[in-house]
């Protein structure tokens, strides 16, 4: 895997240090939708116990919730890419 | 033991096996016959152009026509043949219609507008929720030929239209736009233009609220149309580099085995919850942005 590294860096160093931009900056996109969504589904846990009755009504909103808070990792990954690109 | 303890190790014992691959078979080079990330690559089929517009069919627009067919072909087809005693496949469609009417339009607009807009959010949804799916069946679009019996035919290869920005944008601009005029007709042109600064505030401190407010509006095109096409480009991405992108980079066969199973997990993962999470979330929200522009005030 090294070897492919360094001949990738040989070849055009920028662009080997553009993919390290883009997996360090994609990789901490993710710590804080990861924190989000896992304090999502904490509170949904914690509130179905409260009111199981509830339960319907919080599903719904828990995966809309969810899927805003994921798409955040996508926009770090997006943007990593476009400056990967450009 | 405790479930963090297993979880680490299982990652553990994984980066473990990859490195002992690595020792043991040693990088091939890359390879550079087969081209996974050509699932991407849009070469035209039909040439079409008319003047500067390029009109060309490629395997975009072909998945365009086929989700817009099933859309269109599932839902009148079963409409038809609608029974009192409804097989599996209607009980679903009508799961789903009860999910659009009342969850999705009705929960977020008032009646008059839910009545109104009602056809637009399912159809939206339907079409997204198709063209999401069918990405993930293998169909014959590949550029890579297979010989079977001395036929050439394209290989099976998954592709979806959501994971080229263009088809979510054209999308959220359609909302955006009619959702501002829906805003315009209900309320005038300066009386919707007022309903953007929250009530209760006037003055000088309307002004930066309004700017922001302004913004806030033209970012909603970019989140509604990044969401869609980035969540089923990552999962196509996910799925491509697992199941064997990863292996022809490297030039490592061995690593395939141990890829394969997350590419399929990955596969499950996608088909089963942000395929229909996504649409799902699509609509909801250009139903709470049709709904926000004509209530009467906030």
């Amino acid at each position: 895997m090294l070897s492919t590294l360094a001949a990738a860096m040989a070849a055009d160093p920028t662009k080997g240090l553009k993919a390290i931009a883009l997996g360090v900056g994609a990789g901490l996109g993710t710590i804080g939708p990861g924190v989000g969504v896992g304090y999502i589904f904490g509170k949904v846990i914690e509130s179905v116990t409260r009111q199981p009755e509830m339960r319907d009504e919080i599903t719904s909103i828990q995966w809309l919730g969810f899927a805003l808070t994921e798409a955040i990792v996508f926009y770090a990954f997006i943007f990593g890419l476009i400056a990967f690109f450009l | 033991m405790k479930t963090r303890t297993k979880g680490l190790i299982a990652a553990a014992v994984l980066l473990v096996l990859i490195v002992v691959t690595f020792a043991a078979f040693g990088s091939a080079g890359k390879n550079d016959a087969f081209q996974p990330q050509n699932e991407f690559k849009l070469e035209p089929w039909i040439n079409l152009k008319l003047g500067p517009v390029d009109m060309s069919i490629n395997k975009a627009v072909f998945y365009l026509f086929l989700a817009s067919v099933l859309t269109i072909l599932t839902m009148t087809y079963i409409a038809r043949r609608m029974q009192s005693k409804p097989n599996r496949v209607q009980t679903l469609v009508e799961m789903s219609y009860g999910l659009m009417r009342d969850n999705i339009t009705r929960g977020n607009m008032d009646n008059k507008m839910a009545s109104k807009w009602f056809g637009f959010i399912a159809t939206v949804f339907l079409f997204i929720w198709f063209s999401n799916m069918i990405g993930y069946l293998p169909l014959p679009t590949s550029e890579e030929k297979v010989n079977v019996f001395g036929v050439h035919i394209p290989s099976l290869a998954i592709y979806a239209a959501t994971a080229n920005l263009s088809v979510p944008l054209v999308l959220t601009l359609v909302v955006w736009i009619s959702y501002h005029i829906e805003g315009i007709r209900a309320k005038g042109f300066v009386g919707y233009l007022k309903g953007w600064v929250p009530g209760g505030v006037s003055g000088a401190a309307a002004i930066p609220l309004f700017v922001i407010e302004v913004i806030s509006q033209f970012v909603r095109i970019v989140s509604l149309s990044v969401r869609l096409f980035a969540n089923i480009l990552a999962g196509h991405l996910l799925i491509l580099f697992m199941g064997g992108g990863l292996v022809v980079l490297l030039g490592l066969a061995a690593l395939g085995w141990l890829t394969a199973p997350i590419a399929i997990a990955f596969f499950i993962f996608e088909v089963g919850l942000v395929a229909t999470l996504q649409a799902f979330i699509f609509a909801t929200l250009a139903s709470i942005y049709l709904g926000e522009a004509t209530a009467a005030g906030h």
